[in-house]
């Protein structure tokens, strides 16, 4: 394995995630390392052929440009141990909690502003910021359905919040098709595990979005809302609606009227209760937002005023997980839990701050500054693999509009073994994507979530948008966590009837079977009734 | 139409029906028993083999069970089993079948005889000979005539179908795997998307419900007696005699399934094991009218 590729100049060697200094496995994967060992490069060639195939014949696809194609999954998954998976899951759900706070108060009386935590200017100025939201009530007080909050691993280990997604965070369809595709073309690397299974996770979706409902609607009727075919994450509305058993819907398709969201139906108009958007904000509503919007329902946003509907995420989500509002979101959460946070951030510039902005500007090159509105890995620079065309470009951009840009050092994020051409085995830079759900008195989060590998040797940009592939995450499980399985009280054991025997074994009952395939003496007797016919 | 014309598409029917329920069932377990290990993989085997009637000795791990439930060409209630008796069956009465629905049905088996890589990854094997025996159904369903020899295949398979909705009822996937048993059973009958349209919860006795009662899913039992009760009105409007007792077997089972309320429990378990019954009653009586209609024909000086 290659490890000087991967090493910035003058940066420091990664952590990874299964081999320690000469290459020997950590303990914790010492099977799974026995099994890729024992497949070797050949074997590993042909199971990435079959994945290939698999997943093109179930069309798990991701739209890049024009194209659609398969989400490249990585053959090696990556493991996560109960006491790591502990303090994520911790960690997770303590910043959530934190930012539906900041949310509900910017959205709301604005104490955080008043009490000058957080400059206000900050929080106006950011694109996400919705004025069109305040003071819309959410039915279970929350805003934050879905979220998909990226962490990475530093050199020492430790694992740090990248960036908060608290709009749209896609992929999460991509976690449980890995884990299908996995185990059909790699069975045996399941072998000696016990991975907690990720398949809950469209039923506490589900739950959750119908726990956001109005409160007066008793069985209220949930719609997945996409932007249409030519999105790049259609797939995944598609398979959530599909999974949820719920109408996967366009904008075409509802109308609003006197405050209540329509869906157009064969047996006419039926009413929707809550609308699992995963459209921008600005695309919802022409009436309030972008006044060019075709793919969004007018009136809509009044509905959700009114009480009458559940946007979900709820909208102006985008202030709380704004790049520039992210450095403040460790003081948030002293602010609003008066904890100290379980899940450091990683050091990151306010280019707004005048001496913060001279500081950075004096070693761009050391550096990656994103613009402070965007995700997908869009617009993103870094510093080190930057031409001198591009370090001046965005010098030129940050002076002219610094409130639009953060910087951030180059941070090393760990590296997981990965097939590269030819079944080989090469490192390669990882991060994780948790998705955790609120439904208003419990935020799930899903054991694993989405690991992001970025595939060129030694790029450090994970995002699919920009050629990252993904890997099948294990959260082993130890039977430490409660058991989630449904509830089995509804389900009384079958009373055998003593009296009556009846035909209860039916489990033994013998097959039936056609009397012509197996007559040896009709083969037989044929046989020599062709053989006498050749030899007249 | 020949007797043994009209035995060999009924068992066509059964065999096509058996070798691809037997094989979607297994792909799914095999699935289960890699992801979901909070059961020793021994007890998983045994549960699948119990409810095919195969013996559970020396079967340790999913490998072994896929070896085994895909088996050889000598037993008919394996996967190659099956498939070979359908081609067999399919050979006798090549006049009358497409050259499309033959084709299908030989490279479904020739793969199978060849032994192709099960072991290493089963699920994708096993998609294979799915894909197969699909392709069967399909060219069948739009190249047939609907005529007594179609009536006879359907009824065929109607009837086996209820055998294996009941074969994988009786794995009791909720028992054994509280927490991803009962999606697992649904995905084993191609079930998961139709039963989530429902919007009811996963739980054993919704899954379970579905599977036995539902309207308009066409393997659940329900639907399963009502085209079998539909295929033998055709076999009647062709003008088969003597199929009166059969009509009444199907008709009650497709009644008694219809007019169900909504069962408890132990109401469900007693239609699954009724509906069994009946569909083995069902496959006595069609032998009987028939294939076989004349006892032993004795000869004397």
């Amino acid at each position: 394995m290659d490890q000087l590729e991967l090493t910035p100049p003058g940066a420091v060697v990664p952590f990874d995630e299964m081999l320690v200094d000469g290459g020997q496995p950590r303990a914790t994967h010492a099977d799974m390392h026995q099994t890729l060992v024992s497949l070797g490069a050949a074997g590993l060639s042909e199971r990435a052929r079959q994945r290939d195939a698999y997943l093109d014949r179930h069309g798990i696809t991701f739209t890049l440009g024009e194209r659609e194609r398969p989400l490249p999954m990585d053959l090696v998954p990556r493991l996560l141990t109960p006491t790591e998976w502990q303090h994520i899951e911790a960690g997770v759900i303590q910043r959530l909690h934190a930012l539906e706070a900041f949310l509900a108060d910017v959205y709301g009386p604005g104490h955080v502003l008043d009490d000058g935590l957080i400059p206000r200017g900050l929080v106006t100025t950011s694109t996400h910021f919705h004025r069109e939201a305040w003071g819309i009530e959410t039915a279970n007080k929350v805003r934050i359905h879905v979220s998909g909050i990226d962490l990475i691993r530093d050199e020492a280990g430790e694992f740090r919040v990248l960036e908060d997604n608290l709009r749209n965070p896609s992929g999460v369809s991509y976690v449980l098709e890995n884990r299908r595709t996995l185990a059909h073309v790699l069975p045996e690397i399941f072998t000696h595990h016990r991975v907690r299974s990720v398949n809950e996770y469209p039923e506490k979706l589900l739950d959750a979005l119908k726990a956001a409902a109005p409160p007066a609607v008793r069985y209220p009727t949930v719609v997945v809302l996409t932007p249409g075919v030519h999105n790049s994450a259609h797939y995944e509305h598609a398979f959530l609606a599909r999974h949820m058993g719920v109408e996967l819907v366009e904008g075409r398709d509802l109308y609003c009227r006197d405050n209540t969201v329509w869906m157009r139906t064969t047996s006419g108009p039926e009413p929707v209760h809550v609308i699992y958007r995963r459209i921008d904000d600005d695309f919802l509503d022409p009436v309030h937002l972008r006044p060019d919007s075709v793919l969004g329902i007018p009136g809509v946003v009044n509905a959700a005023r009114a009480g009458r509907v559940t946007i979900a995420n709820a909208i102006g989500n985008g202030v709380a997980d704004d790049k520039a509002v992210y450095p403040y979101v460790p003081a948030l959460i002293k602010y609003y839990l008066n904890e100290e946070p379980i899940l450091p951030n990683v050091d990151t510039y306010d280019l707004s701050d005048p001496e913060q902005r001279e500081w950075v500007l004096g070693r761009l090159d050391r550096m990656v500054v994103k613009p402070s509105d965007a995700s997908g890995g869009y617009g993103l620079v870094m510093g080190p693999w930057a031409t001198e065309q591009q370090l001046e470009n965005v010098t030129a951009e940050i002076l002219l509009n610094p409130r639009g840009w953060i910087a951030q050092p180059v941070v090393t994020f760990s590296t997981c073994p990965t097939v590269v051409e030819e079944g080989r085995l090469a490192p390669r830079h990882v991060d994780l994507r948790p998705f955790a759900v609120n439904d208003g008195t419990n935020v799930f989060v899903l054991p694993g979530g989405l690991s992001r590998v970025a595939l060129p040797a030694g790029s450090l940009v994970v995002n699919s948008s920009q050629g990252g592939g993904s890997k099948d995450t294990w959260v082993i499980d130890d039977g430490s966590h409660e058991d989630r399985g449904p509830d089995l009280s509804v389900l009384e054991p079958a009373q055998p009837d003593a009296s009556e025997p009846g035909p209860s074994d039916t489990r033994a009952l013998p097959r039936y079977n056609s009397p012509t395939s197996h007559d040896d003496r009709i083969v037989q007797q044929e046989r020599q009734q062709q053989q006498g016919g050749s030899g007249c | 139409m020949l007797s043994r014309i009209a035995e060999s598409f009924f068992w066509l029917g059964r065999y096509v029906e058996r070798a691809e329920a037997t094989a979607r069932l297994l792909a799914e377990h095999h699935q289960l028993l890699v992801e979901d290990r909070s059961v020793p993989e021994v007890e998983g085997c045994a549960v699948l083999l119990e409810a095919l009637s195969m013996p559970t000795e020396n079967v340790y791990t999913a490998n072994e069970l896929v070896r085994v439930v895909v088996g050889t060409e000598v037993d008919s209630s394996t996967i190659a089993g099956a498939v070979s008796a359908a081609r067999a069956n399919a050979r006798a009465i090549r006049d009358s079948l497409s050259q499309d629905t033959f084709e299908a049905l030989n490279s479904a088996h020739l793969a199978l005889s060849r032994g192709i890589a099960f072991t290493a990854s089963p699920g994708v094997a096993l998609h294979r000979v799915l894909e197969r025996l699909l392709v069967v159904n399909g060219v069948v369903d739009w190249t047939m005539p609907r005529d007594e020899a179609y009536h006879f295949m359907v009824l065929g398979r109607e009837l086996e179908r209820i055998d294996m909705v009941g074969r994988l009822l009786a794995i009791r996937h909720d028992e054994v795997w509280p927490a991803s048993g009962p999606a697992a059973a649904l995905r084993a009958a191609g079930a998961l998307s139709p039963f989530l349209r429902t919007g009811k919860p996963i739980t054993a006795l919704d899954v379970r419900r579905f599977l036995v009662l539902d309207a308009t899913f066409p393997r659940s039992m329900r639907s399963c007696a009502a085209d079998a009760e539909e295929a033998v009105r055709g076999l009647q409007r062709t003008g088969v005699s003597d199929s009166g007792q059969l009509l009444r077997e199907v008709g009650m089972l497709r009644s008694e399934l219809e007019y169900a309320s909504v069962p408890s429990p132990n109401d469900i378990e007693k239609f699954v094991d009724e509906s069994r019954t009946a569909a083995i009653r069902a496959g006595d009586e069609v032998n009987r009218a028939f294939f076989r209609q004349h006892g032993t024909i004795v000869w004397s000086h």
